[in-house]
C-alpha cells in the first residue's frame, strides 16, 4: 500500500472515530506539554547559569601559575613575559589575555558630600532620575578596601561600552569595569534597600567619577610602603572578566602603578592569563600542552558551572521523566482505545483483506492512526506546553520580586524541545498501537466476514 | 466447518450454484477458492495459481486483482458513499488505476446506481447495497466472482434483479461467478451446480 493511499485511508478513519481518539489523546496533549514546560523551564535556567552567572567561552581556559607542592617535583612555575611567550607559541592557541593583581592595597573614600559639584550635576541628568537618588548620593558615605587588578584590553573590548578601556593620560579618570555577577547583587538587593540609583547600561555613562586612592589601606598600615597615589576612576562597563570583588583596569595602568611602588619584578608578573584556542575542539590539546609547560589550569569556574548545570539538569530530568510517565500512561490509554476499535472493526478488517490488504497493509493502517494520533497530540501538545511557558514567563517577570540574575525569561525553547516533544507523541502512540495493529493484522479473515 | 474429499474443477466462463444445508460446509469452499481460507491440506488452483504456495502478500495480490467477493451482508463501510466503497480495492492494488473514480462510475453505472453515486450506504435499500456490493468487486475487473449468499437478505423481487446482474456478468462479461445460495430454485440460469452436505460433496454436476 502506497504511502499517499496509506494516508487518505488513515485520514477517513481518523475523521469517523475522532471522538474516540480526542479522549485518547487528552493524555498525550497533557503529557507533551508537561515534558515542554519541565525542558523549557531547565533550559531557561541553564542559559541563565551558564551566559550570566558561570560563564566561559567554550574554547577559552584560565592559565595560572603552579603553586608548589611538596610532594611535586617539577616545582612551580610563575606566570611572566616568557612564559607568556611560550603559551603564544602553543599550536592551536589564537590569543593569550594576561591579567596582573595591583600590588598594593587601595582605598575608596566614597563620600557624597566630597563629590564635585560637576559629578552631582551629571547624576541630576541620569534618565528617571529619582529625587530620593540624589538624597542618597550627598549623604553617601562608604570608605572601602578595594582590590584591584589589571586586564588586557583585548579581552574586554565588547564589555567597555562607555568610554575607552585603556591606560589613560596624566591626570585624567582611570576607566575600570565591574563584574556582571557583583553588579546583578548591587542592583537586585543593595541599591533597592539604600535608594541609590542602579548601575545599567542606561545609568552608567551618568555615573560620577570616584576618588581611589593607590597603596593605602584601612586594614594594615604596614602593608604600605612609600607613597600614596591619589587618582579617580569612572565605571565604563561592566564584564564577566572583571574582578568579583574589586575594580578592574587597563593592564598597563596596573602594570606601571606595580612598577613605580613595587618595582620592576612586580610588573612583570601576571596572577592569570585567559588563553583562547583557534577552536574549543582544539583545547583539549592546548590543556596538555599548557600543564607540560609547568602551569596550572584554573578549572573552578567551569566545575561550578557544570555543577550547577548538572543539579538543574538533574531536578529536570525527574520532571521530565515525570512528564514523560504520563504519556507512557496515555500511551496504554490509546492501546485500550484501539483494541476497543479492532474490535468494532472486525468484519471491516476482514473486508479490506478479501479486497486486497495485506497483514503488512492491515498493521499499518492502525500504526498509522496511531502516528497521527500521536502527532496531533504531540503538536497541540508542545503548543500548550509553550502557551503555559509564555504565560508564567509574563508572570514571574511581573509579580516575582527582584533578585540577583533574576532572568527576562525563564524559559528557553530549543528546537529539539519542539521536535522531541513531537516525536516522543509520536513514538508512544505508535508503541501503545502495536499489539492492537498486531493482533488485527493476525485476525482471519475468513472468520471475521461470517462474524465468527 | 471442515470440508473432506473435495475434488471439484470449474471451467473458466461457469456460473456455478453451491447449495446445501446451514453448515454444509459453502462458505468454507467459497473462502478457499477466494484465497481468504488457507487453513486446509490439499490443493487448489485458481486461475493457474496454487494458493496453498502462496505467500500472504501473493494471496492478497490474487485477492486484489482476480477475485471479487460478494456478501450476503453487503459488509459496505457506512462512513464512504457509494462512490468510495467501490474504489476500496484501488487503496491495496499494486497497478495504479488512472482515475478510479471514473472506474468506480462506470461499474456503478453498470450495476445500476447512476443517480446514487454519492449516497450513503444508510441511504440506500437492501437491494441497492448489494449492487454497490457487487460494483466493488467489478471494480478491479475481476476474472471470477464469489457470491455468499448474495441474495440471502433480499426480497424475491430484489433477489431476481440481482442473480439477473450475475447472469449479465458472466454472459456478457465472461465473469466465472460462483455463488452460495440457499435459494436454488432462484438460479435458473447457473450453468453448474454442487450440492454440499456435512462437508461433503454430494452432487456436482450441470444445473
Amino acid at each position: 500500500m502506497k504511502a499517499r493511499k496509506l494516508g487518505l485511508f488513515v485520514g477517513q478513519n481518523l475523521r469517523r472515530n475522532r471522538r474516540s481518539f480526542i479522549f485518547a489523546g487528552i493524555g498525550i496533549v497533557v503529557g507533551i506539554s508537561s515534558f515542554v514546560f519541565f525542558i523549557g523551564l531547565g533550559s531557561g535556567i541553564r542559559r541563565v547559569v551558564s551566559t550570566e552567572i558561570f560563564p566561559m567561552e567554550a574554547n577559552r581556559i584560565q592559565v595560572v601559575p603552579k603553586m608548589m607542592q611538596f610532594d611535586d617535583a617539577s616545582g612551580g612555575r610563575l606566570l611572566d613575559e616568557a612564559a607568556l611567550a611560550e603559551l603564544r607559541r602553543i599550536p592551536g592557541v589564537a590569543a593569550v589575555y594576561p591579567r596582573m593583581k595591583l600590588a598594593v592595597p587601595s582605598t575608596m573614600a566614597m563620600v557624597g558630600s566630597r563629590i564635585a559639584p560637576e559629578e552631582v550635576e551629571r547624576i541630576s541628568r541620569m534618565p528617571g532620575v529619582q529625587p530620593e537618588w540624589l538624597v542618597a548620593v550627598r549623604d553617601f558615605n562608604s570608605w572601602l578596601e578595594i582590590m584591584a587588578d589589571g586586564i588586557d584590553p583585548r579581552l574586554v573590548k565588547n564589555d567597555a561600552l562607555f568610554g575607552t578601556f585603556e591606560d589613560p593620560p596624566p591626570g585624567q579618570p582611570i576607566p575600570i569595569l565591574l563584574s556582571k555577577r557583583l553588579v546583578e547583587l548591587y542592583n537586585s538587593s543593595f541599591s533597592r534597600s539604600r535608594n541609590l540609583p542602579p548601575v545599567n547600561d542606561i545609568l552608567i555613562p551618568y555615573m560620577p567619577a570616584l576618588p581611589w586612592t593607590v597603596n593605602d589601606s584601612f586594614v594594615s598600615e604596614a602593608q604600605v610602603h612609600g607613597d600614596k597615589i591619589y587618582a579617580h576612576v569612572r565605571l565604563v562597563g561592566t564584564s564577566h572578566y572583571a574582578l568579583l570583588g574589586g575594580i578592574t583596569l587597563p593592564l598597563d595602568t596596573v602594570r606601571k602603578l606595580n612598577r613605580r611602588l613595587r618595582g620592576e619584578r612586580a610588573a612583570g608578573l601576571y596572577d592569570m592569563a585567559v588563553l583562547e584556542a583557534a577552536s574549543s575542539d582544539r583545547l583539549s590539546k592546548v590543556q596538555e600542552a599548557v600543564r607540560a609547560m609547568g602551569l596550572d589550569i584554573d578549572l573552578s569556574q567551569k566545575r561550578m558551572a557544570e555543577s550547577v548545570g548538572f543539579a538543574v539538569t538533574l531536578v529536570m530530568l525527574g520532571f521530565t521523566l515525570i512528564s514523560l510517565a504520563m504519556v507512557g500512561i496515555a500511551a496504554v490509554n490509546i492501546a485500550h482505545t484501539f483494541f476497543m476499535l479492532i474490535s468494532e472493526r472486525r468484519r471491516e478488517i476482514g473486508l479490506l483483506r478479501a479486497v486486497g490488504a495485506t497483514r503488512q497493509d492491515v498493521r499499518a493502517m492502525v500504526l498509522g492512526e496511531a502516528a497521527l494520533v500521536g502527532g496531533f497530540g504531540g503538536v497541540v501538545g508542545v503548543a500548550a506546553g509553550m502557551a503555559a511557558c509564555f504565560l508564567i514567563d509574563i508572570l514571574a517577570v511581573r509579580l516575582l520580586p527582584e533578585f540577583p540574575f533574576k532572568p527576562e525569561h525563564f524559559f528557553g525553547y530549543p528546537w529539539w524541545m519542539l521536535a522531541g516533544g513531537v516525536a516522543a507523541a509520536v513514538v508512544f502512540c505508535v508503541a501503545g498501537a502495536f499489539a492492537p495493529a498486531s493482533r488485527a493484522a493476525g485476525l482471519d479473515p475468513s472468520s471475521t466476514l461470517s462474524g465468527r | 466447518m471442515a470440508l473432506k474429499g473435495i475434488n471439484l474443477e470449474i471451467a473458466e466462463g461457469a456460473f456455478v450454484k453451491v447449495v446445501g444445508t446451514s453448515g454444509s460446509g459453502k462458505t468454507t469452499l467459497l473462502n478457499i477458492i477466494g484465497g481468504l481460507d488457507t487453513g486446509y491440506s490439499g490443493t487448489a488452483m485458481v486461475a493457474g495459481l496454487n494458493l496453498r504456495s502462496m505467500s500472504d502478500r501473493e494471496l492478497s495480490r490474487f485477492r486484489n486483482e482476480t477475485v471479487g467477493f460478494v456478501f450476503q451482508h453487503f459488509h459496505l463501510l457506512d462512513h464512504l458513499d457509494a462512490l468510495q466503497n467501490v474504489t476500496l480495492g484501488s487503496f491495496f492494488s499494486r497497478g495504479e488505476e488512472a482515475e478510479p473514480e471514473e472506474r468506480a462510475e462506470q461499474v456503478l453505472v453498470r450495476v445500476g446506481l447512476k443517480d446514487k453515486l454519492h449516497s450513503l450506504p444508510g441511504q440506500l435499500s437492501g437491494g441497492q447495497k448489494q449492487r454497490v456490493a457487487i460494483a466493488r468487486a467489478l471494480f478491479n475487473r475481476p476474472r471470477l466472482i464469489l457470491a455468499d449468499e448474495p441474495t440471502g437478505n433480499l426480497d424475491t423481487r430484489t433477489s431476481g434483479q440481482i442473480i439477473g446482474l450475475f447472469e449479465s456478468l458472466n454472459k456478457e462479461d465472461g465473469i466465472t461467478v460462483v455463488a452460495v445460495t440457499h435459494e436454488d430454485h432462484l438460479f435458473r440460469r447457473a450453468t453448474a451446480g454442487i450440492r454440499l452436505e456435512d462437508g461433503r460433496m454430494v452432487e456436482a454436476g450441470p444445473a
